[in-house]
């Protein structure tokens, strides 16, 4: 039973981290259509942004969290204006485009930083852990599966019920119509894109203690992130929740029954499966494309 | 026995019914016009027809053969054609390419990959004779103007040869001229094919139909000729509302 | 119409020509260059069948390198049993491994390695095909399942190690004795059987695009739905040309694994597919031989490059292959078309055909 709940925390971690991460790409597939290949390359300047601020300014993870936000979301903000905007009419060239930014970033940060392993420690005060009976939880973990919740809620806030909220919702349903009533949409794009851009360096941040920081950290991260934005369905934040919720779980789970390599397998069969019978995921929105 | 029967048909999209117990029957050569008002259920019977919608009730008999439950393509091969409201041709092939791919006699694989991908054939020419589009073989179908790119879809609809043709407003858009050189190749057409025409324009449809059918609100309102369909009360009260 | 083709072997005959005579004589028939060219010419034939899926039907098969692995696994598989002797090939021993795993067995005969390289990826191929492609899967989530699948079958392979050789792959394989002839790989003949493979690849390309067969794919890829409504089954031409494309990136995996003396898992990376991407879009990917000359010129500069631009080779190919998508998205072969077409553009009408207004059957003056 205890490996039960223990591998429970587990799945919750894996998922909050997920959740995180997915979001961000979430935004921008479910507003624009975009899909992003560089995201991973957002959560790894995001990390090495922490690192930064951590060994040359003294800033602890937490700290750096707005200051990581802003920085990243000002690089995704150059990029949809320089280059992601004039791809809008050919979705697949987006992908490819979007993959060779992210090897760019790549580069960049291994020629600038170097390659080798970079160490980030997390909060002193999020150290050790709780223990309930055998069930052990990591502080930090869920410090990280809290804020992941907090992430989701201010999003989900900042959709419904900010005034930029509304305009990003009335052009992800009708772009033309709502340029109509004087919405910008490319403005909506750019800052879009900079949001989500931003949640992949907080999502970047918050994994700099679990994780070794290297510059290719990102690739494995887009794949695992893009599934979970398929899964949960199109422009669904709550789908993206869910997903990660599922895919956390489930990768969880098989994870004690068969090993993680092929637990992990077993998740992207699944996850195909499910693409091929539900294309449109699991809470795809109601509105007829 | 008539070409095609359609027997108490019905979809329903989401709560509305958009064709409610539809029952007609298409003779072969007929030229049959759906008439109505906005949102009666025309385009939508058409597309039951064809086959890009499934219908959730009823039955259509196609030469004697039930079709409702098989996909387009299927149905395309018993010889179902279909022009849409929307020109589609394919604008990044040139027109004889376009041909060529209406030219669909025989779809599968084995055939498509042991002949080339444009044989000149006598029937081809003619076809491209008949819409004035000779010179143009080699010319990708999005530089075409407008008028030749209804021409051109026109040409691989004789060329795809179907026996049974469904067009969705096919006049929409064009002159006076336009219209009437359309309707000489309709009759024309008549001979050796069936059309259903979905159709707005009062005098292209006097000049084709042979049978004229108004739908309103996804059911049969009236059937009949033209001057059957002209005299009709509840006609008159359905499209003026009194 | 014809004046495509022609191009077409025009091009092919002017390419065949300098791979097979002008490059060996460049290099003094020395047989160490011409293995590294044996490397970018094998790599072409993965560009072509990638774009044969991608370029011709639309399809864009992120998962290629994983069709381009088993090839390259099959071939080192019957080396690496060639390599053994009678016993058991090392890595297993060292795995504790005991006994010969079943799927090794058959591999012993070169007859059924030939056939396995070619007709495994194309099976696996036709199995995605037919999964996504009857549920009328398209565009975009082709791209993402694919992409899954590579993800899962390269982690699939790493994990085996007993029956893989897991990371590290396979090593240590033997010469290939092709049916009595004792393989070289630093000989001109072999340069040759490769080029040679990668021209008859060519030549079949070029007879699948323009064929019917290629013809209606192009309008499948414009528009799927239109050309269903013709009578095509489209979800079956889709399912063919993707088990094509598969059945030859395994056969150039085949002779990968030859030039390289080794198979690898780096090579069903996510990267390596995504190379494979690059070099068709940069040589364009509407066209085989185009995608074939782009696989070898990014290669021969990498292979050129990578020594003075030592650390910032990925860079330049990352900002290279950006430049591409964004302003030459048809690649060279785009942009070759396109200066062609002004070259021989006729000034255009200034008035607007009228057809409408002309009789029936007229003979048109233009």
């Amino acid at each position: 039973m205890d490996v039960v709940f223990n591998q429970a925390f587990a799945g919750l971690s894996i998922a909050s981290i997920l959740l995180i991460i997915a979001l961000g790409l979430a935004i921008i597939y479910g507003t624009m259509g975009v899909i992003n290949l560089a995201h991973g390359e957002f959560v790894m300047l995001g990390a090495y942004a922490t690192w930064a601020l951590q060994t040359y300014a003294g800033l602890g993870v937490v700290t750096a969290l707005p200051l990581v936000f802003v920085a990243v979301a000002a690089v995704g903000w150059i990029i949809e204006k320089v280059i992601v905007q004039r791809l809008y009419t050919r979705p697949l060239d987006t992908i490819l485009a979007t993959w060779g930014i992210g090897i760019i970033l790549q580069q960049a940060v291994r020629l600038g930083v170097g390659a080798d392993s970079r160490f980030v420690s997390g909060p002193h005060w999020l150290s050790g852990n709780i223990e309930i009976g055998a069930l052990v939880m990591s502080n930090y973990r869920l410090f990280v599966i809290a804020f992941s919740i907090m992430v989701l809620g201010a999003t989900w806030l900042l959709m419904t019920r900010t005034e930029f909220g509304m305009k990003l919702r009335a052009v992800i349903q009708n772009r033309g119509i709502s340029e109509c009533y004087g919405i910008e949409a490319k403005n909506v794009y750019s800052v879009t894109f900079a949001y989500g851009a931003g949640l992949a360096g907080i999502a970047g941040a918050l994994i700099t203690p679990l994780f070794s920081t290297i510059p290719t950290m990102g690739t494995g991260l887009v794949v695992d992130a893009f599934l979970v934005v398929i899964v949960g369905g199109l422009g669904s934040l709550m789908g993206t929740a869910a997903a990660a919720l599922l895919i956390g779980e489930v990768t969880a789970l098989f994870s004690i029954v068969i090993n993680d390599t092929l637990g992990r397998i077993a998740v992207l069969a699944g996850i195909i499966l499910l693409i091929r019978f539900r294309p449109r995921g699991l809470f795809p929105s109601d509105i007829r494309h | 026995m008539s070409q095609l029967q359609v027997r108490d048909l019905q979809v329903t999209f989401g709560g509305l019914r958009a064709v409610d117990g539809m029952d007609f029957d298409v003779a072969q050569g007929e030229i049959l016009c759906l008439l109505g008002p906005n949102g009666a259920g025309k385009s939508t019977t058409l597309d039951l027809i064809c086959g890009k919608t499934q219908p959730t009730g009823g039955s259509i008999r196609f030469q004697d053969t039930e079709i409702s439950r098989m996909l387009e393509f299927q149905r395309a091969r018993l010889g179902i054609g279909r022009k849409f409201q929307v020109p589609s041709v394919y604008k990044e092939l040139t027109v004889a390419e376009n041909l060529s791919v209406a030219r669909s006699m025989k779809p599968g694989i084995w055939h498509a990959l042991t002949h080339p991908a444009i044989r000149r054939s006598s029937k081809m020419q003619d076809i491209l004779d008949l819409v004035g589009l000779q010179d143009k073989m080699g010319e990708p179908a999005g530089n075409l103007s407008h008028g030749e790119t209804q021409w051109l879809e026109i040409a691989m609809l004789i060329a795809q040869d179907s026996r049974l043709i469904l067009m969705d407003e096919p006049t929409a858009g064009m002159t006076i001229q336009e219209t009437e050189r359309t309707a000489r190749i309709f009759r024309s057409l008549s001979a050796n094919h069936t059309l259903i025409v979905v159709e707005h324009d009062m005098s292209f449809v006097r000049t084709v139909a042979d049978r004229i059918i108004v739908m309103n609100q996804g059911s049969k309102l009236a059937e009949g000729t033209i001057q059957e369909i002209e005299a009709n009360e509840a006609v008159k009260t359905a499209y003026l509302g009194h | 119409m014809n004046t495509r083709l022609s191009y077409d072997i025009i091009g092919l005959t002017l390419f065949a020509g300098v791979i097979l005579f002008g490059v060996p004589a460049l290099f003094s028939y020395d047989g160490f260059e011409l293995n590294t060219f044996s490397r970018y010419l094998s790599l072409a034939i993965v560009s072509m069948a990638l774009a044969l899926s991608w370029g011709t039907a639309g399809l864009l098969n992120l998962g290629q390198a994983a069709t381009f692995g088993m090839g390259s696994y099959a071939m080192a598989m019957h080396l690496k049993l060639k390599a053994s002797g009678d016993g058991l090939p090392d890595f297993m021993g060292w795995n504790n491994v005991e006994t010969l795993p079943l799927i090794w067995g058959p591999f012993q005969s070169l007859t059924f390695t030939l056939l396995a390289g070619l007709l495994i990826p194309a099976a696996v191929g036709g199995l995605i095909a037919i999964f996504m492609f009857r549920a009328r899967i398209a565009g975009v989530f082709v791209a993402i399942i694919t992409l899954a699948f590579l993800v899962a079958f390269q982690l699939l392979v790493i994990e085996q190690q007993g029956l893989t050789g897991g990371q590290n792959g396979l090593t240590g394989l033997a010469q290939l004795v092709l049916f009595g002839w004792k393989i070289d790989i630093y000989s001109v003949s072999f340069y040759y059987m490769v080029g040679g493979c990668l021209v008859a690849a060519l030549i079949f390309g070029l007879y699948l695009t323009h064929s019917k067969f290629g013809l209606v794919l192009r309008a499948i890829r414009e528009d799927a739905e239109r050309t269903r409504y013709f009578g095509y089954n489209v979800a079956n031409y889709q399912t063919v040309i993707f088990c094509i494309s598969a059945g030859l990136a395994g056969w150039a995996g085949m002779l990968y694994a030859l030039v390289l003396e080794f198979a690898s898992p780096t090579y069903m990376s996510v990267s390596f597919s995504l190379a494979i991407v690059i070099w068709c879009a940069v040589g364009g990917r509407e066209s085989v031989l185009a995608a074939a000359v782009g696989a070898i010129l990014v290669n021969l500069a990498e292979g050129r490059l990578s020594d003075v631009f030592v650390e910032g080779w990925h860079m330049i190919l990352g900002v290279m292959f950006l430049v591409v998508v964004m302003f030459m998205p048809r690649g060279i072969y785009g942009l070759l078309v396109d200066a062609g077409r002004v070259l021989r553009r006729k000034p255009a009408s200034t008035k607007e055909a009228l057809p409408f207004d002309t009789p029936l059957n007229p003979k048109q003056e233009s």
